[in-house]
């Protein structure tokens, strides 16, 4: 009874996240190995095959295999290795049918096969204490979570959030190759809603934030208590300290929904609710 | 025996315990820049704002040189101390950084490809004191500091570059493709232009609840009341078709807009002015 216990509850907590059931959007624990470089590793599958030991890498925009790794799962049966940038040497890009960390699952996800020059030094020099290292865990597999990281807990909580992923390679490749009709033109910034505040800053000021230079009469701000010559120096948390700025935090500000500002007036930082009207 | 409260028990467990005496999170503003990284703003010594990507692939806080020395950081074999504040209200009023020359940076600077200038990654010994929460369907991150002192790293290699895993070799390819693409950074912002309209939006119909005094649509003729059949040369049913007319005009360019009031048509041009 104990044992059917314990293999329930543990079914339970680790709900696989490809399951199609309400269960799949509670969080899961992975837990992760901190190294003695500051790096962790987690530990994958790769198409059923495994365990493998991977560096989880938030600065990484793409997933990385070794070709180790790439034999062992059969990354490159199928379609023989395409090379898709020469200037490293052997790469090659793959779709790996299951990627999986502990309980989690990813599906056809993009993987690059390369053995990087770091990840093999960093693999030599832990080889002994750690095992292997086969590679990278990056953007297209954490991405698919709301995820939490704690070193002190030393593991990620994981929630899928929906959130699909844009392939990095594609979309580069996009804009590298397409897309330049809009190249050499500044990109214009404008708010989410209507405020109702004309925003300055001399070049020369290196103060934090920007001064309100006008309050347009009956305007968001007016209503809100907004006056000439305040200084504006974050709206809704983000800093205020150029008029591009200023234009971009009011991008994310939607229309309708109170936000908050800190100013400073006469020597004084003030708190102020801005509700930015529907239009522009 | 029923299961019931035993599972009850597990879903408790699962939901994340608020530990006593714990520091309360932090909303940090992030963007996803073009090459897929998690960038943050910061100051160093309270210059700035700088963009660094958040990589548990580093193995600390790293600034470029250049960075370094816009800021003022004392610089010592490499290493600086240095108060860090991340945009939202993050500070670390004696972090520790490296100074060194990323060239990873470099080619993705070269290219523009992220979208914006990249001055740094932010990596394990700044990351480690907060529990981070990372989710791209939010605009924001949320940090939660934590009672707890990362262990000193080890650095192997020692060539001042702890090996930044997907970022080297991104950095890597940007520097081999830059001159073979013939692209060229494009960091400039400019504010889109004022127009001083209210609108509103019942059943596929957007009319105009107010008009700001002397606004640019005040200028124009533009009233309470009218309804707003086309912007530029798009038909419009929703707020958000004026707005995306517009959103590309600067100050001083022009707005189109077919309007019906009493049931007449009527051809308006607004030159955008200065404001948001």
């Amino acid at each position: 009874m104990r044992t059917t216990l314990t293999t329930l509850m543990l079914f339970v907590v680790f709900t696989p996240a490809g399951a199609q059931d309400a269960a799949n959007i509670k969080p899961v624990k992975v837990p992760f190995v901190l190294m003695p470089s500051g790096h962790f590793t987690v530990t994958v599958k790769v198409n059923d095959k495994g365990p493998y030991k991977l560096i989880f890498d938030t600065g990484a925009p793409t997933m990385l295999v070794s070709n180790r790794l790439a034999k062992d799962a059969g990354l490159l049966d199928k379609k023989s290795s395409t090379p898709l940038f020469s200037p490293l040497g052997a790469m090659a890009q793959a779709k790996a049918k299951t990627f999986e960390i502990g309980p989690l699952k990813g599906e056809n996800v993009p993987v690059i096969v390369f053995d990087h020059p770091t990840v093999k030094a960093f693999s030599d020099h832990f080889e002994k204490d750690q095992g292997v290292i086969d590679g990278i865990v990056g953007f297209p597999f954490f991405a698919r979570y709301k995820m939490e990281v704690d070193y002190q807990a030393k593991e990620l909580t994981m929630t899928p959030n929906g959130y699909q992923p844009a392939d990095v390679m594609e979309s580069m490749m996009k804009m590298m190759l397409g897309g330049n009709a809009d190249q050499g033109k500044p990109k214009v910034a404008g708010a989410a809603g209507q405020w109702g505040i004309i925003v300055e800053k001399d070049a020369k000021d290196e103060d934090a934030g920007v001064t309100i230079k006008l309050v347009m009469a009956g305007s968001p701000a007016d209503k809100a208590g907004v006056k000439k010559g305040d200084r504006l120096l974050t709206l809704d948390g983000r800093w205020t300290e150029s008029i591009a700025d200023t234009y971009q935090a009011a991008g994310y500000a939607k229309p309708g929904k109170a936000v908050p500002i800190v100013i400073r007036r006469e020597g004084k930082e003030m708190k102020l609710s801005v509700t930015p009207a529907n239009g522009l | 025996m029923s299961l019931r409260p035993l599972l009850a028990c597990w879903s408790v467990l699962l939901i994340p315990l608020l530990a006593k005496g714990e520091e309360a999170p932090i909303e940090v503003p992030y963007k996803l820049t073009g090459t897929k990284h998690v960038m943050v703003r910061v100051k160093l010594n309270g210059k700035g704002p700088f963009n660094f990507i958040l990589d548990t692939g580093a193995p600390a806080l790293i600034m470029t040189e250049a960075v370094a020395q816009k800021a003022g950081v004392k610089v010592e074999k490499g290493w600086a101390k240095l108060k860090l504040d991340v945009e939202g209200g993050v500070t670390l009023p004696e972090a520790k950084g490296l100074a060194i020359d990323m060239f990873q940076l470099k080619g993705m600077n070269a290219l523009g490809v992220a979208g914006v200038e990249l001055h740094g990654v932010i990596g394990y010994n700044v990351l480690a004191r907060y529990r981070i929460q990372y989710d791209f369907t939010q605009d924001k991150l949320v940090w939660t500091p934590l009672k707890f002192e990362p262990p000193e790293i080890q650095r192997i290699g020692g060539k001042g570059d702890g090996g930044q895993g997907g970022l080297e070799l991104l950095g890597n390819m940007m520097k081999y493709l830059a001159p073979l693409m013939g692209m060229k950074p494009n960091f400039a912002v400019s504010p889109r232009g004022f127009v001083g309209l209210e609108l509103e939006e019942k059943k596929d119909v957007v009319t105009v609840k107010s008009v700001l005094k002397d606004s640019p649509a005040d200028k124009a003729g533009i009233q309470v009341g009218d309804v707003i059949d086309h912007a530029k040369a798009n038909s419009v049913e929703r707020i958000e078709d004026v707005l995306n007319a517009a959103s590309k005009l600067n100050e001083g360019d022009k707005l189109f807009l077919r309007i019906k009031r009493n049931g007449e048509r009527k051809d308006l041009t607004i030159e955008l002015g200065k404001g948001l």
